[in-house]
């Protein structure tokens, strides 16, 4: 899966160009992403071109999520395509998560 | 014809004729003259269904202008038959379209035989399901139907040898013409996985959901015209895919193979319709078939009140649920998911909703049918539902303490999660908790369910248990399968008995006119003669119709003693031939019926019966004072052809069996005399039409549960003092009905008489062999017959599912007719 990376300030939001994060794409997903959240504590993903997540793909989220928690950093999200965002909510995962409508949203919410 | 109205004078006969050839050529791509029976019937199909649509539409239109408040009826089964008879009917159309196809020189007739039954379904919950679906339909209600697109239903009986083979029910081999698929409103449904424990944002404990398999349920749509045509609700049945992973998964070459399971895994679970109509003890896959159908249906309930809400106060004011049985049960844990999960409401409130929002139905009080699910499996296939429910069940028992505290015994016995070993989740518990109203589907039944079955929770909850005795739609049952009948009532009393069916009462005063009693037992007759060639083409058998049809056509089951009617039947061909004793008038003895594949007894009954026939109708001296048969897959469209034609209606379960029976109501809808016990809907049917038009015999209920609570019961003790049914035991121990297979029908005569008869057949044997030569007596005199058959079918206008629902409607769904503007009634 393709990530585009943007710094905007101290926040790096990282947009997922794949249409699918799913068993056949994590493992890469998770090889790409690891560098940027090993070097970035305040991160955003904007996921508006994802149109399909599985098991699989919401677990490599999570982990992308306790990664940064670990480094006292946040992760949020923005731009849930409305099934993508059925299935956090049918897992409990948008309690965890923060999650906007917009990269801007998201990147404002950084602020203090 | 009966029935028949104008009702929609915009159809003419070329136009329907001008829509059957369309579809014909452009849906077929065939020439009319080079038509198959099954293509005719598509294209007949498909025509109709055209007058469906248009009015589906403008019912959803009118509800949703009204607001209305609408019904979904959950249940894993749907008997629905044929239905281009039923759909022409509803809709005024049959003499039309029949005139339309015999000047196309095609018999309407021909084209009906060419539908397969739709038997999603095995027997009596299914078939309820489907009069229901007809008859709010019927009555202009919002409602609809939930169920699983099974890809093969109930498998079709062939016999060999005198047994049952089992052989796919490919239903869809050739396509059905009546379902729309709906691919765009396709959902996901999760399941297996595991719960990962974390905290959310708050710190509140958040319970994750992960891991799990993802199955896509696609709607199909089968529309259900009620009479009139004014209203089209649907049947919405859903079939399961593999999810669009798939797709990608294939070019992962290395996990090619494991990629096409995941495919055939996922979409096996709606393949096939489980063929026993007991519990699938343990069987994963039914569990699963049971989630995918609630799960499917919350989906689109909620997606659809959400259309026009934006929170759920309003929820249990727009929405009914009916759990029809405890299959779809899980709804309750699968409701407050949707709404504590996915919505964020408070576990109170969300509690609030779901209990306003169900309700269930009970169908039997046998112990070995209570559905009950392992915790192990049910961890494994629904992880968040389980730690669901052990909340549930963590509260509910909370409230049980306090209304009876100290009382661990009755906190044991009202448990929805079972302690002790093995671990089980209580369906029925979970059920009866998750709802504001519990019925029964007789008024025997339901006070077995109050006071034997669940006694605790009435104690705690009386005002949540009712009856709903079951119902028939006349509009199949009479109307469709015996229309000579239907319009001799309607030249007698009018045709409003097709939406009003207590209008038979009408009748009661031509009981004693000899012309029509002459014309009762000409439609009887004729229709005797209908099924004579039935049965010859089935059987090769020949039946004479003047005997006396005396019928048993139902599920094989212990309970419903068919075995009782084939000792009396041995009985009477004993009698014949030893004593010189012919029966009081000749009868033919029909049987039909399953037997669930993993039901030895059941299967061996079925053996017994067709050797039993065989011995007795090839047998010189009998003289065709008797026959007996048994015509193979039993289904609707067979049951249509049957009913019409009997004299006798055998609803012969032990009592406090058979939660209610219907086709008890049918046959005494269609003129036929009932023998039975006090079971069920039997114990109704006798206070409508007067104890002395029925044939009852037998053990009451109270008088088996006294036996039995006492250990009293002594089948040895009937063997000693019947010589009659001593004589019928030995014949079966010697063979006599398998020279050719020694010892096969000695399991029989062991059952009853060293194993206890835990069915009673030799206790009501002897009350039984005199009623029916009670019945024999009074068959011959044929006045005074018609006369009774006329009184039952007078007074048997309570059993339409009409009325059924309408007292659903009123006392526990809260739902209104929504008819259409300015329509007469």
């Amino acid at each position: 899966m393709e990530l585009m990376c943007e710094h905007i300030g101290e926040v790096t939001v990282v947009v997922l160009a794949g249409a699918q994060l799913d068993a056949s794409t994590t493992a890469e997903f998770k090889s790409d992403i690891a560098p940027v959240l090993e070097a970035h504590a305040q991160v955003v993903f904007d996921l508006s071109q994802l149109a399909f997540v599985d098991s699989s793909g919401l677990g490599a989220l999570l982990s992308c999520l306790r990664h940064v928690h670990a480094k006292g950093g946040d992760l949020k999200l923005c731009s849930i395509l409305p099934p993508v965002r059925a299935l956090f909510e049918l897992v409990r995962l948008h309690r965890l998560f923060h999650i906007f409508d917009t990269p801007e949203a998201a990147i404002r919410a950084f602020q203090p | 014809m009966a029935g028949e109205q104008s009702m929609h004078g915009e159809v003419s006969l070329s136009a329907l004729q001008a829509s059957i050839r369309h579809y014909v050529r452009y849906a077929l791509g065939k020439e009319w003259q080079h038509l198959s029976g099954a293509e005719l019937f598509r294209a007949v199909a498909l025509a109709v269904r055209e007058r469906l649509v248009d009015r589906m539409l403008a019912t959803e239109a009118r509800y949703r202008q009204a607001h209305a408040k609408r019904l979904y009826y959950l249940s894993i089964e749907f008997l629905m038959g044929r239905s281009l008879s039923n759909n022409l009917y509803n809709l005024g159309l049959f003499d039309l379209c029949q005139e339309a196809l015999r000047t196309l020189g095609v018999d309407l007739a021909m084209v009906e035989e060419s539908e397969r039954d739709a038997a999603l379904g095995n027997g009596g919950l299914g078939r309820l399901a489907a009069c229901f679906l007809d008859s709010l339909a019927t009555l202009d209600m919002p409602g609809y139907g939930y169920g699983i697109h099974y890809e093969y239903g109930l498998f079709q009986q062939e016999i060999s040898n005198g047994y049952q083979q089992e052989r796919p029910d490919n239903w869809l081999a050739s396509g059905t013409p009546w379902e729309i698929e709906r691919i765009d409103e396709a959902c996901l449904i999760p399941v297996y996985g595991r719960i990962e424990h974390a905290l959310d944002r708050d710190g509140q404990y958040n319970p994750m959901w992960l891991d799990w398999k993802i199955l896509i349920g696609v709607p199909h749509d089968m529309p259900i015209v009620g009479y009139g045509g004014r209203t089209v609700n649907y049947l919405r049945l859903y079939s399961a895919r593999s999810s669009a992973e798939f797709d990608m998964q294939i070019f992962n070459a290395g996990d090619y193979i494991k990629a096409v399971e995941q495919k055939i895994a996922s979409e096996t679970i709606t393949k096939v319709l489980y063929p026993s109509d007991t519990v699938e003890a343990g069987q994963e896959l039914r569990l699963v078939q049971e989630y995918f159908l609630v799960a499917c249906a919350i989906r689109d309930i909620v997606k659809r009140y959400l259309q026009t809400h934006t929170t759920f106060d309003a929820f249990s004011s727009q929405v009914a649920i009916q759990l029809n049985d405890t299959h779809p049960a899980v709804a309750v844990a699968e409701l407050m998911r949707v709404l504590i999960d996915e919505n964020d409401l408070p576990w109170e409130r969300a509690w609030e909703i779901t209990q306003a929002t169900l309700g269930y139905t009970n169908h039997t009080l046998m112990p070995e049918a209570q559905e009950r699910w392992s915790i192990a499996l049910f961890e494994h296939v629904l992880p968040r539902h389980l730690q669901i429910i052990s909340e549930i069940n963590r509260r509910f028992l909370d409230h049980v303490t306090l209304v009876w505290p100290g009382d661990h015994e009755r906190l044991q016995r009202m448990a929805i999660l079972t302690e002790s070993e093995p671990k089980q989740v209580r369906m029925g518990h979970l059920a009866i908790v998750g709802s504001h109203a519990v019925n029964g589907v007789s008024a025997l039944h339901t006070e077995l369910v109050k006071t034997a079955l669940v006694p605790d929770f009435f104690q705690l909850w009386p005002e949540r248990f009712n009856n709903k005795t079951n119902g028939i739609t006349q509009r199949r049952w009479l109307l469709q399968a015996n229309p000579l009948l239907a319009q001799c009532l309607t030249n007698t009393i009018g045709d409003a008995w097709i939406t009003d069916l207590d209008v038979l009462q009408a009748l009661e005063p031509a009981a004693q006119d000899a012309g029509l009693q002459q014309e009762f037992r000409r439609i009887k007759r004729a229709n005797k003669e209908r099924l004579a060639k039935v049965i010859r083409e089935l059987t090769r058998v020949t039946v004479d119709p003047d005997t006396l049809f005396d019928v048993q056509v139902k599920r094989i089951h212990e309970y419903k003693r068919q075995l009782l009617n084939v000792l009396h039947i041995i009985h009477e061909y004993l009698c014949l031939i030893e004593d010189h004793q012919a029966p009081t008038v000749p009868r033919t003895y029909i049987f039909a019926g399953k037997a669930a594949p993993g039901y030895w007894a059941a299967k061996q009954i079925i053996k017994l019966i067709n050797n039993v026939g065989r011995v007795i109708n090839t047998d010189a001296r009998v003289h065709g004072q008797l026959r007996v048969v048994f015509l193979p897959d039993y289904r609707v469209s067979l049951a249509e052809k049957i009913i019409p034609a009997a004299d006798l209606s055998e609803q012969i379960s032990t009592a406090g069996t058979e939660a209610s029976g219907t086709s008890n109501m049918k046959f005494a809808l269609n003129g036929a005399l009932t023998i039975g016990t006090l079971d069920g809907a039997n114990i109704e049917i006798r206070e409508a039409v007067g104890a002395e038009n029925i044939f009852i015999f037998g053990l009451q209920a109270q008088e088996i549960h006294t036996l039995r609570a006492q250990g009293a019961y002594q089948p040895r003790e009937h063997y000693a003092r019947h010589p009659a049914l001593r004589r019928v035991l030995d014949a079966l121990y010697a063979d006599r009905f398998c020279p050719q297979e020694p010892g096969l029908f000695r399991w029989i005569y062991h059952a009853l008489l060293d194993h206890g008869d835990p069915y009673f057949h030799l206790a009501d044997l002897p009350s039984y062999i005199a009623v029916q030569t009670q019945v024999g007596a009074e068959f011959t005199n044929p006045a005074g017959w018609a006369r009774k058959a006329i009184l039952n079918v007078a007074r048997i206008g309570t059993f339409s599912s009409d009325r059924t629902i309408r007292q659903y409607a009123r006392d526990i769904w809260q739902i209104d007719s929504i008819p259409e503007n300015g329509a007469l009634d």
